[in-house]
């Protein structure tokens, strides 16, 4: 393995494209979208509905393949890998954060973070209840714990679903449109959140929004329209 | 693959348990058919494996033995119970008995080897006036004048019964030319001058009056009963020995080396007792064993009603003393009952003492066998009587034997089973008799043809055309063979009197050396059966003896397919509800796996692999299937247990003798439990596949959709 190099990017993406058919035509999503994001990023894609946003973040998210061109996590490309080996990327390298929260229903707080661990194994169960409560303590819901999804408000849900998703100490996170369920507020907080957690593990943020208010907390701002970069630029920091 | 398989599934069972809880309405749903279908198959099985070994008792321990041996070229499969043709089977033979017995005694765990011959032969009995005018004559040629006003007064009785019988039945027949000739016969014998002769000092002329009685006026006075009776003949006392269910009733047993015939209780109660008598019995079993009541059930009132109409057949047959005696025992019983027209006083007695009712049933029925049974004859035969059996040897020949009546038996448990009553018992002489077979002396004489005409073999049936063909004293022919034609009744009747018994003593050697037509093999305690049948089965062949072996089920006729019948129908009852379960299962597990599309791609966008999702989906219904199967088989298990403690009444004859007794308490096997488990989970499984394949197929870019 070659030495780290500073510049050496955690995603990369090469051209990539994607099209969906859609019945006879086909929808172009991407078209040839060249992009790297560098370990540590804290960075939001921007653009009008339909520009490609959750296109790129599916891409990104290993939950989908590029049509054209090949996305790179950590130098792998995405192309070369079964269902399988991706799956076992997702729950490795990668943690997801949905507008709908998309929590378990039917498992409490503590088990809706600990399922991740529990899919990974590895752990002993004292080591993973550990984790999960530091965790949950680290959203702040170490009241909730035992609640379920359906006791809760969406600001705590979204917490959840963060819990959730970085309990497995991943490298990126995925999150479309976090904030788009939650009032103006929450959302915020929830950014907040988001952003304490990259300044204090560099975990990886990548995330799509509409909000201008969103978009500021964002240290880099891609901006797609119709499947291009539009703009890629540094933001400044809000505070 | 990593993971934690034992937190993982623990987690999973979780999600199960909680799925289903809060989808209860469909949980519910599948979850009552599959303790339905559980607690059905436990108390199917149970209840089967109950009657199958019920039955088991019941067969292997009366007639049948565990195995059965018979010719491998017989036509018909052998039917202990009886067939689908009742009498009419062709078991071919088993030409020499004692080799069989050599050969099969010879292997381990065999009891004993019983030998057996079925037959049916005739029995027959004269009607009343026959019986009569019989007593008449031997009292005339007795010159007791006593009995003979006695009889006198008993035919000119029956002679009014016999006309307006035939007054009854000329108002419904068209053409009338026989009945109006009998009318006058009977007409002619009720005048007084008719009888005149009979005080006079003119036998001859009392002779041809009896005569003219006995030609012209007894056959318009309807045919004496002729009872068919289906004997096994068989090695007695072994026999009695190796049938634990074999019980004499009445009498004693045939002893060694003797011949003698023992009659069916149950057989002689259904068929041979005095009709009235059965009546009573059937109406009395009806209220007293299955809690029917007469007034509900117009079988059973048609049965009082008739039982009623029946006083002159009591009536009839009361020597005059015992008349007098009865008559005063029913004048305290009925003080107020007054005859109608035409009836004497003991006859509107006895006919109130037969009117039963809910009410009466029980005293009168008591009242019956206590003063009126004892006074009549309540069967065509007592034991130590000589009753001469009439069979068609294998070529059509008719033969009759006269054989001792030496006692009753019944089968313990099975007394009110009509199928127990399948056979009656002879010794294997007297069946070899009735068979056709040859003497010593005929089989020496058939010896001396074959040296003589230098033939290998003569076939045996063509040897006894030779030998019974033109022998007319203990073989009748008939020309067309037809089953027990006319024969003249009246006169087999009067030779009752004179029938002696054949009372040839026979060694052991005479009876095991011989034909018969099947041998049942008692196996010992815990010997297996299908071993057993297959170790004879080569001992057999390896002797050379053309035999096949087949078990209690297939040797007993239609009632040994019964169970298989019942296992059918339980299995495609149970197949069916299965189906029902594997649809509606099928159904409910798509479409909540539809409704829960975004979970599943949620699960699978952060990591869980297709089998997780496979799992988790069968699982579900895996989890549903063991508590409701645990429910089911519990409430199952419940049921039978409740039914073993208070038993379940055999309610009819087959099901007294399918349940080896009055009633059945069944239980419940470990086997019966599992199996249910086992299905209940197989078809979980089987109609959770298709669901969790779906499941499976689920994109984890659905998570991203927005709902
Ligand atoms: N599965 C699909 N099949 C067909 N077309 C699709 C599919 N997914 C996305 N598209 C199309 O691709 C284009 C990009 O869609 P995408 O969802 O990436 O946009 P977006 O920027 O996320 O929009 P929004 O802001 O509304 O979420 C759109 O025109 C969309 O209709
Ligand atoms: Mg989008």
């Amino acid at each position: 393995m070659s030495a780290p190099i500073a510049a050496d990017p955690i995603v990369e993406l090469v051209g990539v494209s994607k099209d969906y058919p859609l019945g006879k035509l086909t929808v172009q999503a991407l078209r040839g979208v060249d992009l790297r994001i560098e370990r540590g990023a804290f960075i939001a894609i921007a653009g009008p509905s339909g520009s490609g946003k959750t296109t790129l973040l599916n891409l990104v998210g290993c939950v989908d393949v590029p049509t054209a061109g090949a996305v790179r996590i950590e130098g792998q490309s995405t192309s070369e890998l079964s269902e399988k080996q991706l799956t076992t990327l997702r729950l490795h390298k990668l943690g997801f954060i949905f507008q709908s929260f998309n929590l378990v229903g039917v498992l409490d707080v503590f088990q809706n973070v600990e399922l991740p661990l529990l899919l990974q194994g590895g752990l002993t169960g004292a080591e993973r209840k550990r984790r999960v409560a530091e965790m949950v303590d680290k959203v702040g819901l170490t009241p909730q714990t035992r609640q379920r999804p359906n006791e809760l408000s969406g600001g705590q849900r979204q917490r959840v679903a963060i819990a959730r998703a970085l309990v497995t100490r991943p490298a990126i996170v995925m999150a479309d449109e976090p904030t788009a369920n939650l009032d103006s507020t929450t959302g915020g907080a929830i950014i907040e959140l988001m952003k304490d957690i990259n300044r204090e593990d560099h975990t990886t943020f990548i995330f799509s929004t509409h909000d201008a208010n969103v978009m500021s907390h964002a240290r880099r701002l891609v901006e797609l329209v119709d499947g291009r970069i539009a703009a890629d630029h540094p933001v400044a920091e809000a505070d | 693959m990593a993971g934690s398989p034992l937190a993982q599934a623990r987690v999973l069972a979780q999600m199960a348990l909680r799925s289903l809880a809060s989808h209860k309405v469909k949980s519910l749903i599948v979850g009552s058919i599959m303790v339905f279908g559980t607690a059905l198959v436990v108390v199917g099985t149970s209840l089967l494996d109950s009657v199958e070994a019920g039955m088991e008792r019941s067969i292997v321990k009366s007639l049948s033995g565990h195995l059965q041996l018979y010719d491998a070229e017989a036509k018909d499969d052998l039917a202990l119970f009886g067939g689908a043709t009742m009498g009419g089977d062709d078991y071919g033979e088993v030409p020499d008995f004692g080799e069989v017995q050599r050969v099969v005694q010879a292997q381990d765990g065999v009891e004993a080897v019983v030998p057996m011959g079925l037959g049916i032969a005739n029995m027959s009995r004269g009607s009343e006036l026959d019986r009569a005018l019989d007593a008449l004559r031997r009292a005339v040629e007795a010159g007791d004048a006593a009995t003979r006003e006695a009889m006198i007064h008993r035919v000119q009785r029956l002679l009014e019964l016999t006309r307006a019988d035939l007054t009854n039945s000329r108002a419904i027949t068209a053409d009338t030319t026989d009945l109006d000739a009998n009318l006058a016969h009977v007409e002619r014998a009720q005048q007084a001058a008719f009888w005149a002769p009979f005080r006079g000092d003119d036998l001859d002329a009392k002779r041809a009056a009896l005569d003219f009685l006995d030609t012209q006026v007894a056959p318009a006075g309807g045919d004496g009963v002729q009872y068919y009776l289906r004997y096994l003949g068989t090695d007695l006392p072994l026999f009695a020995r190796v049938f634990d269910r074999f019980r004499i009733v009445e009498g004693e047993p045939v002893p060694e080396g003797r011949r003698g015939l023992l009659i069916n209780k149950r057989f002689a109660d259904s068929q041979l007792k005095l009709k009235v008598a059965r009546l009573l019995d059937d109406l009395h079993d009806a209220v007293t064993l299955n809690d029917a009541r007469i007034a509900d059930d117009a079988a059973l009132t048609a049965k009082a009603r008739q039982a009623r109409s029946l006083y002159g057949s009591l009536t009839l047959m009361l020597a005059p003393e015992d008349a007098a005696a009865l008559e005063a025992a029913l004048r305290a019983e009925f003080p107020d009952v007054a005859p109608t027209d035409g009836q004497s006083p003991l006859d509107a007695l006895v006919q109130a003492a037969l009117t039963v009712d809910d009410d009466t049933l029980k005293a009168r029925y008591a009242f019956f066998y206590a003063q009126i049974a004892p006074r009549v004859a309540l069967y065509p035969f007592r034991v130590g009587d000589v009753l001469t059996l009439r069979a068609f040897t294998k070529r059509g020949y008719m033969k009759s034997v006269n054989v001792k009546v030496y006692g009753t038996f019944e089968f313990a448990g099975l007394e009110r089973s009509e199928l127990s009553g399948a056979a009656n018992l002879v010794d294997l002489m007297t069946f070899r008799d009735l068979y056709g077979q040859m003497t010593e002396a005929q089989q020496a004489e058939l010896k001396a043809i074959q040296a003589e005409v230098g033939l290998e073999r003569v076939d045996r049936a063509d040897a006894e055309d030779a030998f019974f063909g033109g022998d007319g004293d203990s073989v009748e022919k008939t020309a067309d063979g037809s089953v027990f034609g006319d024969f003249d009744v009246a006169r087999i009747e009067r030779e009752a009197g004179t029938r002696v018994a054949d009372d040839r003593p026979f060694t052991r050697e005479q009876m095991v050396d011989g034909v018969v037509l099947n041998a049942a093999v008692v196996l010992k305690d815990g010997v297996d059966l299908d071993d057993a049948q297959a170790r004879i089965q080569a001992a057999v062949d390896a002797a050379g003896l053309r035999l096949k072996v087949v078990d209690w089920r297939a040797a007993s006729g239609v009632i040994g397919q019964f169970v298989m019948v019942i296992r059918g129908v339980l299995l495609l009852a149970i197949g069916i509800i299965f189906i029902v379960a594997l649809v509606i299962i099928n159904n409910s597990m798509l479409m909540a796996t539809l409704e829960r599309v975004r979970e599943i791609g949620t699960l699978r966008a952060i990591g869980a692999q297709r089998r997780f999702v496979m799992a988790m989906v069968m699982l579900e219904t895996l989890v549903l299937g063991l508590l409701s199967g645990t429910v089911g088989a519990g409430l199952g298990a419940a049921l039978v247990s409740w039914m073993g403690s208070v038993g379940i009444p055999a309610k009819n004859d087959i099901l007294v003798f399918l349940f080896s007794g009055p009633r059945l308490h069944p239980a419940v096997g470990a086997s019966n439990l599992l199996v249910a488990l086992v299905v209940i989970l197989v078809v979980s499984l089987i109609s959770t596949w298709y669901p969790a394949r779906i499941a499976t197929r689920v994109q984890p870019v659905e998570a991203m959709r927005e709902a």
